[in-house]
């Protein structure tokens, strides 16, 4: 095998040891035993079996693959990835038009990022999905459970009581016009205390514990298979204040940024995170952009922002590898995230009052 | 700086390589580059042996000089040129992607890198008939699209079915990985396995920062090394396997003057020989709020600085009209 000695998985220091003795290639890794190779280079005997397992092993993974088998990188056609994409769910956000503009929904094995200011429903637009992704197969839903990752303190477990009961309330209104036996089966189980019970809930106080949860959660997820939403509420915060070096910051997110893509395509979920906004200053005016940082817009796969015009929300599909850019208004009501119009008369409809929770909008505090 | 083995050629024995390595000569290079007669002197071993030794391990290991014109008529009769499917894009590449290079596709968040891939996906498995090789590492491939784009370009659905099904997706997150990937696709084309589908033309790896940029900064150089690795990689490739290499890079912003740069630094900078920047700019004269410029920054071929104008719509960059604005060097 004419692999590089560098492209193994091994500590920097042994590889500069291995270069420095002359080894190039696997091939002549392969061909020596542990005791010569420690002695040839001063390493002990157990790096040096650990070592040659190593190459061993790629290089027994890589024989294996050419022999035929395509599996452990995970290779396919596209047209198998298009039956699996066409038989996957989308997580709904009780907003049809923001639906539409996603095409569906927030979709699985994606990074979804939501930016906007403080106070424009992004944490609500959480606690919708949450809640949403636990709907039964037999009404659309995935019948998934959650993990919500808080860093902001901003989770009130009130609020998704609300949204879970009008969630249950809607799921029962559609089964009475229906009359199906599953309908009614699956509603014994769809309660608001399941829907709570099947929201894990981790509160982190700053990056280390953010870093150290997201890459402990593929031992979580493996206990928990059922889950099929990972949850990042606030991931600027931990990284905005005190640190002072911008590159470990760019490094730690790029690599938390491949972590979280990976787990959602290891375990097929959907991962959402929200972001804050900061403004950029031009050489004639300034606007505002989502926080992070440049390289950070390259880590979301789907990018929505919320914005503020007059006193209407309105969301922007900004990045995308399948829809438009688009922008749509919602609202959010007691019940939680819901169209401006009622959808057509064959669905439940939906309330359009503006929420009395959330503090009016005064005419002059526009954020343009 | 190959050690020296027994058996790497006829007349190298355990017992002359263990002499030789008494006197500190351990890898081909010392023994080539050593005065073969003191060496016979303090080894005490034959300087005919020593000599007819030298003469293979020469041979084996050295580079063979080649003179232009034979390259050229090489070059001629393995380069092809590969239309991406787009009439703007090609006259911005010199009419298409050739193999045996490497061409890069930088541009801010969102401002169509992807949806390039993926036009130049569909266009050589459906037009040229080729088969593509997609290394995602960023989880933006989607296979619906793909359909949509494939069926802007033949209605038969048993067309779009074999056009799907001659592009290989590997969905990679770490460096390590593409390389096994890469690796192997080395592998399985010079051990000469015959898969299904027959070797393949294009490689698309979306995006090659996505894995880099965690390792590269701070005091370590082990991102840099494995940067090059993979750079190494790409390039025999391309070269070896006559294959065209598209990659994906993401830009910074630039320290010091604010401007936009593509990431990776200047020792990736030399790795491409054929970088365009994708952006997107506010339209006048009328037009479309927003226009898509893909800009030539660096070629061996063109000027740099040639614009065209790409419409990335429900067709990606497909057979879109050559509504270039097109300024000189």
């Amino acid at each position: 095998m004419q692999r590089d000695v560098g492209s193994f998985p091994l500590a920097p220091g042994l590889r500069a040891k291995l270069i420095g003795a002359g080894f190039q290639t696997a091939q002549e890794l392969l061909e020596i035993g542990p005791c010569e190779l420690s002695k040839e280079i001063g390493i002990s005997k157990e790096e040096a079996l650990e070592t040659l397992q190593i190459v061993r092993r790629e290089c027994n993974s890589n024989a294996t693959k050419t022999a035929g088998d395509p599996e452990a990188v995970g290779k396919c056609t596209a047209l198998e990835l298009l039956a699996q994409e066409q038989a996957q769910g989308f997580i709904i956000t009780f907003c049809s038009a923001l639906d539409d503009i996603l095409g569906g929904g927030v979709q699985l094995t994606k990074i979804t990022e939501i930016c906007g200011a403080p106070g424009v429903g992004k944490t609500q637009l959480c606690m919708q999905l949450a809640v949403d992704v636990q709907i039964p197969e037999c009404f659309g839903g995935l019948a998934g459970e959650a993990v919500f990752i808080d860093t902001e303190g901003s989770f009130m477990v009130d609020r998704v009581v609300d949204i879970a009961t009008a969630c249950v309330q809607h799921c029962q209104l559609i089964a009475e016009t229906h009359q199906e036996e599953d309908f009614q089966k699956s509603l014994e189980t769809f309660s608001f205390e399941s829907i709570l019970s099947h929201i894990y809930y981790f509160r982190c106080h700053d990056y280390t514990e953010l870093l150290a949860q997201i890459y402990l959660l593929p031992d979580f997820l493996s206990e928990h298979s059922k889950v099929r939403l990972v949850i990042v509420d606030g991931i600027a915060f931990p990284f905005r204040h005190d640190f002072e070096d911008l590159s470990l910051r760019t490094r730690l997110l790029n690599g938390l940024a491949q972590q979280l893509i990976s787990i959602a395509n290891a375990h097929k979920l959907a991962v959402v995170l929200t972001n804050q906004m900061t403004t950029r200053i031009g050489q004639s005016q300034s606007m505002l952009v989502p926080a992070l940082g440049e390289s950070w817009g390259h880590a979301a796969t789907i990018r929505l922002i919320f914005h503020w015009d007059n006193k209407q929300r309105l969301a922007t599909l900004y990045k995308s590898p399948s829809q438009k850019e688009s922008t749509v208004p919602f609202h959010i009501t007691p019940h939680g995230f819901r169209d401006v119009h009622p959808p057509p008369p064959s669905q439940t409809p939906a309330e359009v009052e503006i929420n009395p929770r959330k503090r009016p909008r005064i005419e002059g505090d526009k954020q343009q | 700086m190959v050690i020296l083995r027994a058996g790497l050629c006829p007349g190298l024995t355990v017992e002359m390589i263990q002499l030789l390595k008494a006197n500190s000569i351990a890898t081909v290079v010392d023994l080539v580059s050593s005065d073969l007669e003191e060496v016979a002197r303090k080894c005490s071993l034959s300087y005919k042996a020593l000599v007819a030794v030298r003469r293979v391990l020469l041979a084996q290991f050295s580079a063979f000089p080649v003179n232009g014109a034979d390259l050229y008529e090489e070059l001629k009769s393995s380069t092809a040129i590969l239309s991406t499917g787009s009439r703007s894009l090609d006259r911005l590449l010199d009419s298409g992607l050739y193999t045996g290079e490497v061409t890069e596709l930088t541009g801010a968040p969102g401002s169509g890198k992807t949806q390039v891939c993926l036009s130049i996906a569909v266009s050589t498995s459906h037009d040229l008939k080729q088969n593509v090789l997609y290394v995602d590492s960023t989880g933006g491939f989607t296979a619906s699209r793909l359909l949509q784009l494939a069926q802007t370009r033949t209605g038969d659905e048993e067309e779009q079915v074999e056009a799907l099904q001659r592009i290989q997706v590997a969905r990679v997150f770490d460096v390590y990985k593409m390389l096994d990937v890469l690796q192997e696709l080395r592998c399985s084309v010079s051990q000469q396995v015959l898969s299904s589908l027959g070797p393949v033309k294009v490689l698309v790896v979306d995006s090659v920062s996505a894995v880099i940029c965690p390792l590269l900064g701070g005091r370590q150089a082990e991102g840099l090394a494995l940067m090059m690795q993979l750079a190494r990689e790409l390039k025999t490739l391309a070269r070896e396997l006559s294959m065209a290499v598209v990659v994906t890079n993401h830009v910074t912003r630039d320290g010091s003057s604010g401007h936009l740069k593509p990431a990776l630094g200047r020792s990736w900078s030399f790795v491409p020989s054929t970088r365009v920047l994708l952006e997107s700019r506010e339209g006048t004269w009328g037009k479309a709020s927003t226009r898509r410029i893909a800009s030539l920054t660096k070629s061996s071929r063109q000027p740099t600085g040639i614009e065209v104008e790409l419409d990335i719509g429900s067709c990606g960059v497909l057979e879109e009209s050559p509504a270039a604005s097109g300024e000189g060097c």
